[in-house]
């Protein structure tokens, strides 16, 4: 089919309203929140219904056209990163509440619907959804879905995979299932629902997604200590979940992120070489013991300052800060690269060390922010852009940062995803075989390999099969991908 | 509900919760994350930036792909030329989180990228390197309303206000309209800056029946588009009040305190001649020496925020000059949009070898009438006035100026007086300037929006500082049947200081004529 | 006279994992009546590697067992010729307390794990009914079983973070990692989680702990009807109260909706108290002694001999529902109903024993009738096979059979890992 006649096929179903097909139009698409990589899509299309979805991915299908779907394009590693001569999906339209069911304490709703309204729909009701990725205020459901996203608090409540509990999934033949339970737990067969969370869009495309609500706890405590190096800082997080406390989040950031946030948001953070906020929530009693023995690990480990929020304005104040961590580079650096490696709580101490020797190496400067509850670190490799090479070696140094978290024992992506920017690590953590095997469930749900191809894998194969006379398929025509 | 008329979840049976409703609401403690994250994009509550599941209108979506739009099939390569492109190092701030989407006002109705903050600056970036400015580069920045809520909440500190400024400049420059598009708002800069054609325009007939200006447009090739922005603007005309005169000087009430100037504005002045009287008055009566020139014009804030650049450092220069002869500690200014623009001088006049440095002092002493009365502090008698009232924020004063607090804190420092959270406060009203008449359907939509928040909030009156939100908003509620009294901060504050039954404030105060 | 089996021998099979790990199979070894040839118990996983390909090659059909405590799962195979049992593979293969991360065989004997954790005040938070039958970690995982406390902690696809597993054709496979957080690549740990061994054999399950609560204590209402079950669930669901299970008693001798609360003492004691406040309303309320609380639950089916046994998984806020059309259904037909359930989580248990099998079938297809159609699921876990073959273990299945299918073909493309057990007849 002819672009021309594609386009024409997509305003049929969505009317020219739901068609952006100029070429200054199609730019502003050409990457999500990773800069690092663009291509401009044949066109974009923005449905408002799960039957313009199915549509326009039949058309797709029949065509034998890939296609990405697209939220808020908020994403880290280039998942939503479009592919040439393929058609972006973009879901911001689709933004309904469709239902609020509390006392089944489920939400449902569309994948364009914002994170924090699912929140916002049902604070009234006592209720929240806990995931909270720092882009919460603007990455979408459906976004979060393919991600995965995690969020500070997730260390206690857990991740995106494990507060969705059904959706309504838009194969890549443009088939329509409803996977999960939704309302009703344990739904015969396989966990379809646990391999659709977190694959990158590369399954299907979520229509109607249900989440979990839960109940706001009784009581939150807040701290926030300075301490003197890192590995104070450190010991204090093994101290506190050694003692058997799960705290609902346990955020470290080092002096060059602080620097960074006090210029952009003003929190009015201690001068100290790392900071940690710890959140502690749950029953009345059971936070404030929690609570106290977390002072005294801080203390124990030598914090030169406690503070303890004494409101919600000041546990605001604290979080504002954490949460425009990222974003606030921007105002002690041109550029910066982030990595988004895991490892071994107990590892911390180790890695970080050597992150530093090896900005020393460099001669880089590298700004930690990270989840330290769960060991995912955030190095934010800081460069610029304008100094020749410098985006090279900040590449290449960051690399060097995600190997030395895999040699302990760790993960590529904690919460970002592989996307387009990581996959190359890939072969670094899985085997051939490990990868091959994963390949096979991308085959079961898109065997033609047309719905988000050449993300996470690094060099994805075909399925092999294909009805009807062999065509090239466009993936391997544009040498993206081998016969499997 | 109260807690007695609520049945008891034991007895009733079918209640799902167990704990008090009230006590729920009140419980903060599980919001705190929210507020957080609205913290961190400026935002003093999540409520305040956007949020209801509203999308926009076919009709309104089919805008942004150019529908009725009098293309002129311009094109320019490269998009921008040397003269103050936008700069590359301001658009290289944006690390292209996308944290101002849920406040761009376009972003909200329409859900797209290139009507987005984040999308615009992309296209800039474009711009300066590899895309022609074209009718499709135009339209997404002549989308953009100029509110700058984005600024607010932008973490990585984009200056996008000078970014679109420094656009729109080239687009006045480069771009050809076409005809129609051009008489159109040529006619409208022709016409709001100044006070006398303001007058004759806004007498008891309609605008255009009595100016002829449908007849002109027709003859310039008006097209299918033109009607809706004459409807517009047509339905934006306030009634003219009787305009009060503004003494050039008026003494302090007791001990002199600070020698002020006041703008009194072209709209302003010419539609809400009560604001400026009520301004020179709370001033004086705060120990204020106040001065209003007689010459003094159009401050230049229009054509400023639609990149009329010559025309608007004209009207900037006429102004620094006006007040520059009176000696002031401090120039009053009680429109948002307009004191934006006189902060602003120092920046837009940067290149001017005369003015540069007379600039920078001039709009060091430029405040808000709210800011300059939190700054002095008060001294005048505050007389109750109890009424509940919902405080809008105009564009221009919070997101521009920064100024949030200092109005909520002038009223609240008058004993009765509720202020009332608008929800989605954050989010433009889509008045904008000149933006409600040349881009007629997305700001009605938003209009709509924006009255709709205000009714939920059940207040008695809406007290906002610009006298665009005032038109913008009244003209909505009349379109969905309703009327509430306005006022501005200042006129609120003249009651209380007079001693004014509240009944003035709320009585035949509904704008629209 | 040697038994061979499509043309495999037992030796061919001594000759993978040695002579005293491969015997022929036993009357006892049969699975729902279906006797195997062989049974093998591989101590490595180059060993089930080993064996998996040879199956492969000679088309033999495989059941993996663990404990052997949920063989009755599922329908009964269409064919099987050698159980592949992995309970020699039951080590710890690592355990950082300061990680709160396990990894271990899929062999190793769930309780002997847990033991092994609570030396570091540590636990895996997964306690199925049968966890002291025998339970093995990558049965648990297989069958998704679950127990009380799934109502704070999850099941085990919220708790599992990495496998490695053996395929049909010998492929050995990992995913996830040994951390907690972590989204590189497809989370297959989840999709084999339930598959009930149809889809690879799990030779290594990795997961996040928990630290073991320092007290404990339960409080019971007694209840008058199923209105008050329904409701006293729904007045804790929506409370602060942080309950670790929610549990459901209703036969003979008890009706019970008991609450477990888990913490340190001092707050488990304020949430006893605002836990009985809740429940006050709805019958009477006792705090039970550890030693009732261990009696009562979980005292799940499946019971025993011939009663069937289901599961019914339901949108929690209508348990007054499922109760009154499980007791209507059964009281109609002469069936004597036992239930128990996991009341905050949807998720209730009907053992039928009494009334004639036709009878018990027809309760059955009755629940199926309604909780289908909104949107739960009724599956069989116990019953006599001829029950089992009429009724189907699991029931309707929604649009997704397709994609089931396809995905047990990528897997295990010659159909040799349990055929006929699983859904659609996978």
């Amino acid at each position: 089919m002819e672009r021309g006649q594609l386009i024409r096929a997509m305003e049929s179903i969505l009317g020219t309203e739901g068609v952006v097909h100029e070429r200054e139009q199609l730019r502003s698409y050409e990457c999500d929140g990773l800069m690092n990589y663009r291509v401009i899509p044949d066109l974009v299309v923005l449905p408002e219904t799960a039957e313009h979805v199915q549509r326009i991915v039949r058309t797709c299908y029949e065509e034998g056209i890939p296609f990405v779907a697209r939220g808020s394009g908020t994403g880290l590693s280039g998942g939503a990163l479009p592919v040439e001569s393929g058609v972006l999906i973009v879901l911001s339209r689709m933004r309904k509440i469709l239902e609020v069911d509390i006392p089944n304490q489920r939400i449902v709703v569309e994948p364009g619907v914002i994170n924090i309204w699912v929140s916002q729909e049902v604070a009234g009701e006592g209720y929240y959804y806990a995931p909270d990725p720092a882009s919460q205020i603007v990455s979408s459901i459906g976004g979060n879905l393919a991600e995965n996203s995690g969020g500070v608090h997730c260390l206690k409540y857990g991740f995106t995979t494990n507060h969705v509990m059904g959706a309504e999934v838009v194969l890549a033949d443009g088939s329509i299932v409803h996977i999960g339970g939704g309302k009703a737990p344990d739904a015969p067969g396989y966990e379809l629902l646990g391999a659709l969370v977190g694959s990158e869009g590369t399954l299907g495309i979520a229509t109607k997604i249900t989440l979990r609500l839960l109940r706001k706890p009784e009581a939150v405590r807040t701290l926030l200590a300075a301490f003197e190096d890192t590995e104070a800082a450190g010991d204090a997080v093994s101290a506190i979940i050694g003692g058997g406390i799960v705290p609902a989040a346990i955020e470290m950031m080092d002096a060059l992120c602080i620097e960074a946030v006090e210029t952009a948001v003003h929190p009015g953070f201690p001068e100290a070489e790392a900071i940690l906020i710890v959140e502690l929530d749950g029953p009345e009693a059971e936070a404030e013991d929690q609570f106290q023995r977390t002072i005294e690990a801080c203390e124990e480990a030598n914090a030169s300052e406690i503070r303890i929020a004494e409101d919600d304005a000041e546990r605001a104040l604290f979080w504002k800060g954490r949460k425009a961590a990222f974003a606030a580079m921007g105002r002690i650096s041109n550029d910066y690269y982030v990595q988004d490696s895991v490892v071994p709580r107990t590892e911390l101490g180790a890695v970080l060390k050597r992150i530093n020797q090896l900005g020393e190496e460099y001669g880089m400067r590298v700004a930690n922010v990270f989840h330290a509850g769960d060991g995912n670190l955030h190095p934010l490799v800081l460069y610029d852009n304008d100094n020749p090479g410098e985006a090279e070696k900040a590449e290449k140094l960051a690399g060097d940062i995600v190997l030395t978290c895999l040699e302990h024992g760790g993960s590529l992506t904690g919460e970002h995803g592989i996307g387009e920017d990581k996959k190359k690590y890939m072969p670094k953590m899985f085997t051939d075989d490990d990868m091959a095997t994963m390949q096979l469930l991308r085959c079961a749900f898109d065997p033609h390999n047309l719905c988000n191809p050449g993300k996470i894998f690094p060099t994805p194969r075909l399925c092999g099969e294909r009805p009807g006379p062999f065509r090239m398929h466009p993936v391997q025509k544009a040498g993206l991908a081998e016969n499997f | 509900m109260t807690e007695q008329d609520r049945p008891d979840p034991r007895q009733s049976g079918n209640r799902y919760d167990a704990t008090s409703a009230a006590e729920r609401r009140d419980d903060q403690s599980g919001t705190t994350r929210e507020q957080a994250m609205a913290g961190a994009i400026g935002a003093g509550n999540p409520q305040d930036v956007g949020q209801s599941t509203f999308a926009a209108t076919t009709d309104s979506l089919q805008h942004t792909m150019g529908k009725d739009r009098p293309e002129s099939g311009s094109y320019t390569f490269p998009a921008f030329d040397s003269h103050h492109p936008p700069e590359k190092d301001l658009i290289d701030d944006c690390v292209h989180c996308g944290f101002c989407l849920p406040t761009c006002p376009t972003y909200v109705l329409f859900g797209e990228e290139m009507d987005s903050p984040r999308g615009r600056i992309y296209l800039m970036n474009k711009g300066l390197t590899e895309e022609p400015m074209n009718d499709t580069m135009v339209r997404h920045w002549d989308l953009c309303l100029g509110c700058m809520a984005c600024v607010t909440a932008c973490p990585s500190g984009v200056q996008y206000d000078k970014l679109i400024e420094a656009t729109r400049a080239q687009v006045e420059r480069r771009y050809e309209r076409r005809a129609d598009d051009k008489a159109f708002r040529e006619m409208i800069f022709q016409l709001f800056p100044y006070r006398s054609r303001l007058r004759l325009a806004a007498g008891p007939l309609r605008l255009y029946q009595r100016f002829g200006i449908g007849d002109k447009l027709k003859k310039a090739g008006v097209m299918s588009r033109l009607p809706a922005r004459m409807r517009a603007m047509e339905a934006l005309m306030p009634k003219l009040q009787k305009e009060e005169k503004i003494p050039e000087h008026t003494s302090p009430t007791g001990e002199r305190r600070r020698r002020v100037g006041v703008l009194t504005g072209c709209v302003q002045q010419v539609f809400f001649s009560q604001v400026n009287s009520a301004t020179v008055r709370v001033l004086a009566a705060e120990g204020c020496e106040v001065v209003a020139p007689k010459s003094q014009g159009c401050c230049g804030a229009l054509s400023t925020h639609a990149g009329r650049e010559e025309e608007s450092l004209n009207f900037a220069r006429k102004t620094i000059d006006t007040f520059e002869r009176e000696n002031l500690d401090n120039v009053i200014v009680n429109a948002a949009g307009c004191g934006s623009t006189m902060k602003e001088y120092a920046y837009l006049l940067r290149d001017d070898p005369e003015y540069a440095e007379r600039a920078k002092r001039f709009s060091a002493k430029v405040k808000d009438v709210s800011e300059f009365l939190q700054e002095i502090g008060t001294v005048a008698e505050r007389h109750p006035l109890p009424v509940a009232a919902a405080y809008h924020d105009a564009c221009h004063l919070a997101h521009q100026q920064g100024v949030r607090q200092q109005p909520r804190k002038t009223l609240k420092q008058i004993p009765g007086m509720e202020v009332k959270e608008i929800t989605e406060a954050e989010v433009c009203c889509g008045s904008a300037g000149i933006y409600n008449m040349v881009e007629p359907e997305p700001a009605a939509e938003l209009g709509e929006r924006k009255a709709k928040n205000v009714l939920k909030t059940g207040a008695q009156m809406i007290v906002t500082s610009n006298p665009g939100c005032m038109l913008q908003i009244q003209a909505s509620l009349k379109k969905m049947g309703r009327e509430i009294p306005m006022a501005h901060p200042a006129e609120v504050l003249d009651a209380s200081i007079r001693g004014e039954p509240v009944e003035t404030l709320l009585d035949g105060r509904g704008l629209q004529g | 006279m040697e038994t061979r089996t499509k043309n495999v021998s037992l030796e061919d099979l001594q000759e993978i994992v040695g002579e005293e790990y491969a015997r022929e199979a036993a009357p006892e070894d049969a699975v729902d009546g279906v006797a195997p040839a062989f049974v093998v118990e591989p101590g490595s996983i180059e060993e089930t590697s080993g064996l998996m390909r040879l199956a492969t090659d000679k088309g033999l059909t495989v059941a993996p067992r663990g404990g052997g405590t949920k063989m009755g799962w599922g329908n009964p195979p269409r064919e099987l010729d050698l159980i592949l049992s992995t309970t020699r593979m039951n080590e710890v293969i690592e355990h950082v307390p300061g990680d709160q991360v396990v990894r271990a065989q899929a062999g190793l004997n769930l309780e002997a794990l847990q033991e092994r954790l609570g030396r570091s005040d540590q636990m895996l938070a997964i306690d199925p009914p049968e966890k002291g039958a025998g339970a093995t970690v990558g049965g648990v995982v297989s069958a998704n079983s679950s127990g009380p406390r799934r109502y704070r902690y999850g099941t085990v696809r919220d708790l599992i973070i990495g496998i490695t597993v053996v395929l049909p054709d010998g492929t050995v496979a990992k995913a996830g990692g040994k951390v907690v957080k972590n989204v590189a690549g497809y989370d297959l740990g989840k999709l084999f989680t339930g598959s009930l061994g149809t889809l690879g054999v799990l030779a290594t399950c990795n997961f996040r702990l928990h630290p073991r609560p320092e007290a404990a204590r339960t409080v019971a209402v007694e209840l008058n009807d199923t209105l008050a079950a329904g409701q006293a669930a729904q007045a804790l669901m929506h409370s602060q109260v942080f309950a670790s299970a929610l549990e459901l008693h209703w036969s003979e001798d008890a009706r019970l909706l008991t609450v477990l609360i888990e913490g340190i003492s001092k707050g488990v004691d304020a949430q006893v108290e605002t836990a009985s406040y809740l429940l006050k309303g709805f019958g009477e309320v006792r705090t039970l002694s550890d030693e009732e609380a261990d009696h009562l639950g979980p005292l799940t089916p499946p019971g025993t001999g011939d009663e069937v046994a289901i599961k019914i998984a339901h949108p929690p806020a209508e348990l007054t529902g499922v109760l009154d059309s499980a007791l209507g259904a059964a009281e109609r037909r002469g069936v004597i109903p036992r239930i128990t359930g996991h009341a905050g989580a949807g998720v209730t248990y009907v053992a039928l024993s009494g009334g004639d099998e036709e009878a018990r079938a027809q309760v059955v297809e009755e629940l199926r009738e309604i909780w289908v159609r909104r949107g739960g699921s009724v599956v069989v876990r116990q019953a006599p096979v001829p029950v089992k073959k009429r009724l189907d273990a699991w029931g309707p299945t929604g649009d997704y059979l397709g994609l089931t299918r396809r995905v047990k073909e990528k897997f295990d493309p010659r159909g040799i890992l349990n055929p006929g057990r699983f859904l659609g007849g996978i």
